[in-house]
């Protein structure tokens, strides 16, 4: 019996072997070494190094930009939070009993297909202050017209949206499969004591689709933490540094300007330390109540 | 029992309406790249393309004018998506097989330890990846581009293979090894033919995020010819002033069409992915 769990065991390991390999080398590997790069004072090209302690996290705390950086990038984890968790399960409602719910969930689903650089240029030409559809409707509602990528105060709001369009239709998917697995008698004790649509929603719905939200939310503070490509596209960080965002503000730092792999470094650790910090708070807000 | 009907075709009109509404931005983009350059800009905007046009298609993909080498983008684009699907459903195959269906010191570890990863953000590993992808001289190669999207899916696909392996019933596998057939012919020859729908879930999964990824294509590549979509066509934007969205559009256009295709034939095979994968997060 030994023998033959040990040849198992081999067996295993054999099977897992080329995948391991590659993980352990792109994934595992590079997570660790960037945090000892972080203590260096390496570049781009420079063929040796020194360690220099904390240098490179106390440089961060005096970088204007970064923290400006960090700010911005919290304001649109925050502000895209509420839109990312509404939107897609509004429709998701909406969509689950109706005729047409695969055409309808395909139509918003298909914008999740396309790389965020096709996103971007679409919602650029959309938002052309002169000659973009956009603010030609607008005028012709009554509104002003504006320079939305333009402006600092619209500038973020517009690459929120963008990305509300982008992936609503994978949330959705993820709503849609969430309500097919609550049980239809629920529904059907509900609707025989009485209770309405609304009732409905706040007492089985929503408690039922806790963990369905708990995905979504810490799936979405997650990318939100990382948001590059939209920015990269739409605003290239400005109005003056209005929308540059943390990742954004470490590829400058690292492969743009000054070619800081220490200091870039640092900079996604102390990053990914923000994401671990929000994610564990997460589990522990959302999964509090889950016992019913 | 009037009311409900009138409300459910009510809901039916206003989620159609919101549907149109939601492809514009993507009509829009189609309807660009089709037009004269001198229509583009024409207001109120114009959707439908009249007459019809092929030469901003013709310039991306032919004309070797300036940084637009879409056509060549393109093929670039598709050789790397597809040598990260080939290696991610492979690699993932394996690793999830043993961790599904065998017993073995390690298996949790090694279990939680990839999905733990799913946590590791892609921008954190960006400069030591390039590091160690510039020591191996794969910068501006292809398999710089290919062996790390690899790598980014793997964890994933682990995931959502083993999720399927577990549901497996053993009975086949259990008279295949009656039968004197080893695990590698067990797995090759009975648990991957029974898996082609979950196995086409991933390939599908992988594909896109190599066919859209952008940051590491943007720093991994330095020579233009070696340019995936998404780079070459965020730098045709800055190639081209805002009168001329008929090329970027044209460029836009074509960036969407793989997926669309494998959309259109593949819709359930994308959503069962994404509903295992958000299910279980």
């Amino acid at each position: 019996m030994p023998r033959r769990r040990r040849r198992q065991t081999r067996t295993a390991y054999l099977f897992l072997l080329p995948g391991l390999l590659l993980f352990a080398i792109f994934r595992l590997y590079p997570l660790l070494e960037g945090l000892r790069l972080s203590f260096t004072n390496a570049r781009l090209g420079r063929a040796t190094y020194q360690y220099i302690g904390l240098a490179n996290y106390t440089r961060l705390a005096d970088d204007t930009r970064f923290t400006v950086s960090l700010w911005n990038t919290a304001f649109y984890a925050v502000a895209s939070t509420l839109p990312i968790l509404a939107v897609p399960l509004l429709l998701a409602l909406a969509l689950n009993r109706g005729a047409l719910r695969n055409v309808l969930r395909g139509v918003f689903f298909f914008p999740f297909t396309l790389s965020v650089v096709t996103v971007g240029l679409a919602w650029l030409w959309l938002l052309d202050p002169v000659v973009g559809p956009f603010n030609y409707y607008l005028r012709a509602l009554g509104m002003p017209a504006r320079s939305w990528l333009a402006d600092p105060a619209t500038a973020m709001w517009a690459i929120i949206a963008t990305t509300v369009w982008w992936v609503t239709g994978y949330y959705l998917v993820v709503y849609l499969a969430g309500l097919q697995d609550i049980p239809r008698e629920l529904y059907e004790a509900a609707a025989l004591d009485g209770a309405g649509g609304g009732r409905t929603f706040w007492t089985i719905t929503l408690p039922l689709l806790r963990p369905v939200l708990l995905f979504v939310v810490v799936t979405h503070v997650i990318g939100s933490f990382q948001i590059f490509g939209q920015v990269f596209v739409l605003t290239g960080g400005g109005p003056g540094d209005a929308t540059r965002t943390v990742v954004q503000h470490l590829y400058e730092t690292a492969f743009q300007n000054f070619f800081q792999f220490g200091v870039a470094s640092a900079m996604a650790w102390v990053l990914f330390a923000i994401i671990l910090v929000f994610s564990v708070l997460q589990f522990r807000l959302l999964r509090g109540h889950t016992e019913y | 029992m009037r009311a409900p009907r009138v409300q459910t075709i009510a809901l039916t009109l206003a989620l159609g309406l919101l549907a149109v509404i939601w492809l514009a931005p993507i009509v829009w983009v189609m309807v660009t790249s089709l037009k004269l350059t001198a229509d583009i800009v024409r207001l109120p905007p114009e959707w439908i393309p009249w007459p019809v046009t092929l030469e901003h298609y013709q310039e991306v993909l032919f004309s070797s004018s300036r940084t637009a080498r879409i056509g060549r983008a393109f093929g670039n684009s598709l050789v790397i998506a597809l040598g990260a699907v080939v290696i991610v459903v492979v690699t993932a195959a394996m690793a999830a097989y043993p961790l599904a269906r065998m017993r073995f010191p390690g298996r949790d570890l090694v279990f939680t330890l990839l999905v733990g990863s799913l946590m590791i953000p892609n921008a954190v590993v960006l400069v030591p990846r390039y590091v160690l992808v510039q020591q191996l001289g794969w910068l501006s190669t292809y398999q710089g581009l290919i062996v790390p999207e690899a790598a980014m899916t793997f964890a994933f696909g682990v995931f959502l293979l083993r999720q399927f392996f577990v549901t497996m019933p053993g009975d086949l596998e259990e008279a295949a090894r009656i039968d004197g057939a080893n695990t590698w012919q067990i797995f090759s020859r009975i648990v991957l033919p029974l898996s082609q729908p979950v196995l086409a879930a991933l390939a599908i999964f992988a594909f896109r995020s190599a066919w859209n990824d952008f940051l590491w294509p943007l720093i991994a590549v330095n020579k233009p010819e070696m340019f995936p979509l998404p780079v070459a066509l965020a730098l045709l934007r800055s190639a081209y002033s805002s009168e001329s969205y008929g090329p970027i559009m044209a460029g836009a256009a074509l960036s969407a069409l793989p997926l669309l295709v494998v959309f259109i034939v593949a819709n359930q095979r994308i959503v069962e992915g994404v509903r295992v994968s958000g299910l279980k997060g």
